[in-house]
């Protein structure tokens, strides 16, 4: 069932969204020849491995930080709705850290560079995650009532 | 520096289009999760806009040589499945679906998300760091003997490591890698580590093998070719010589003019190799 509330201008405002994230995705592939996953170019920072293309990471992530960080200065930022419990938020950071890392990817490098280039690793990954996110929030919401 | 700006303003545009989308919003993903609950489908446009300019792109790139700024493209990511692909992308959407965050809007909404997002993104960096020793014991051999082998990373599509033997092989493999790089000359070794051994531990592994024998002091362009034709192809490469130092010059050697020479020398003395004296010819 489609939640309640749920209008097409959402839909339309996440085409948009999606649009810009492509494109974004796009520039970086076709300028400086590299994959715009979120947690490849942060983890390649924080063990070590990307330590040759460090600048250009660095770079990367100050725009990604940054560029919302000037809506939210303009008051345009959109509430995150992040309440839950302490408890369980650091253990969704250090499932979502440890898994994508792991699994070489997350919804940008598998989802979005993936797909696209209709990588067999990506289509997997991206079915796998969508599976245990669904299975998850079966459990946590709906039979725990955790979330 | 253009290619600085260049990933500045990426980074950017992917800011701006996570947080109009929706993806920051983590009522929004939960919702997206939630498949047999109240279900919001936004996140299916979102993928679906991100991934059709994307498709366009990697077309775009099939018909060029290499990026705009000189970078050669990333090479195709195969088709292996391993078990950190699907024990990670399992642990990742569990962690998705409790805090509906994941690392692109984690990183994207630090400014507004409050002491909850930057416990959540504090997490994450923890969970990436302890990732390399998971990753090591997942792929090691389960309980047999653990490999001798000291897999030296220099960058994410490249390792090496001093002298290895064939029954290394598997667990080469099973860490990933596409081929395997031999750079010590066969007349250093005994019979058993020669590459006519070694060529054949590697193919029943299901690894390649590339024989490309630097003598020592005398590397010369034809050892920087090859090495570049080894990094070239699809997949991560192992490289090994007696101690890895010449596995590690020779693949300076063939980045120069991709990656500065700073950062080259850097992921060397990660390691204690001396790129140092090169330094002229990595420029």
């Amino acid at each position: 069932m489609v939640m309640e509330g749920w209008t097409l201008a959402d839909g339309l405002r996440g085409l948009a969204g999606g649009l810009m994230i492509g494109a974004a995705a796009s520039a970086y592939l076709l300028i400086n020849g590299r994959i715009m996953g979120a947690s490849g170019i942060l983890g390649g920072l924080l063990d070590g491995s990307g330590r040759a293309t460090a600048s250009e990471r660095l770079a990367l992530i100050a725009g990604l930080v940054g560029a919302p960080a000037l809506v939210a200065l303009a008051g345009h930022a959109p509430p995150t709705h992040l309440t839950g419990a302490l408890a369980i938020v650091i253990v969704a950071g250090l499932l979502v850290g440890l898994g994508t890392r792991l699994a070489n990817g997350c919804t940008s490098g598998h989802g979005v560079c993936g797909i696209s280039r209709l990588s067999i690793r990506g289509i997997v990954a991206t079915l796998l995650y969508l599976l245990s996110g669904a299975v998850t929030m079966v459990l946590a919401r709906h039979v725990w009532g955790i979330i | 520096m253009a290619r600085l700006l260049s990933a500045l303003g990426v980074g950017a545009l992917f800011g701006l289009g996570l947080v109009l989308s929706g993806m920051t919003d983590t009522l929004r993903v939960q919702g997206w999760l939630d498949v047999f609950g109240s279900w919001d489908p936004t996140l299916a446009f979102v993928l679906g806009g991100a991934i059709l300019p994307m498709a366009i792109a990697w077309r775009v790139a099939a018909r060029r040589p290499a990026a705009a700024l000189g970078t050669p493209y990333p090479g195709p990511t195969g088709s292996h499945l391993d078990r950190g692909l699907v024990i990670g992308s399992l642990l990742f959407g569990a962690g998705w679906a409790l805090a509906g965050l994941c690392p692109g809007p984690a990183m994207a909404s630090l400014s507004f998300g409050g002491t909850g997002g930057l416990v959540f993104l504090l997490a994450m960096a923890a969970g990436m760091m302890l990732a390399p020793a998971v990753r090591a014991r997942l792929n090691g051999p389960m309980g047999r003997r653990k490999s001798k082998m000291d897999i030296r990373r220099l960058s994410d599509g490249y390792a090496v490591s001093p002298q290895i033997a064939p029954s290394d092989m598997a667990a080469l493999k099973a860490a990933g890698f596409a081929r395997v790089v031999c750079n010590r000359p066969d007349a250093e070794n005994p019979a058993e580590l020669q590459s006519a051994a070694m060529k054949a531990a590697a193919a029943a592994a299901g690894l390649d093998y590339v024989y490309n024998p630097v003598t020592p002091g005398q590397m010369n362009e034809g050892n920087v070719a090859e090495q570049a034709k080894a990094l070239a192809g699809q997949g991560p490469t192992f490289a090994y010589c007696a101690s890895g130092n010449r596995s590690s010059q020779v693949w300076a050697l063939a980045r120069a003019g991709q990656d500065s020479a700073d950062a080259l020398i850097a992921a060397g003395a990660r390691f204690g190799y001396n790129l140092e004296p090169l330094r002229d010819r990595l420029r």
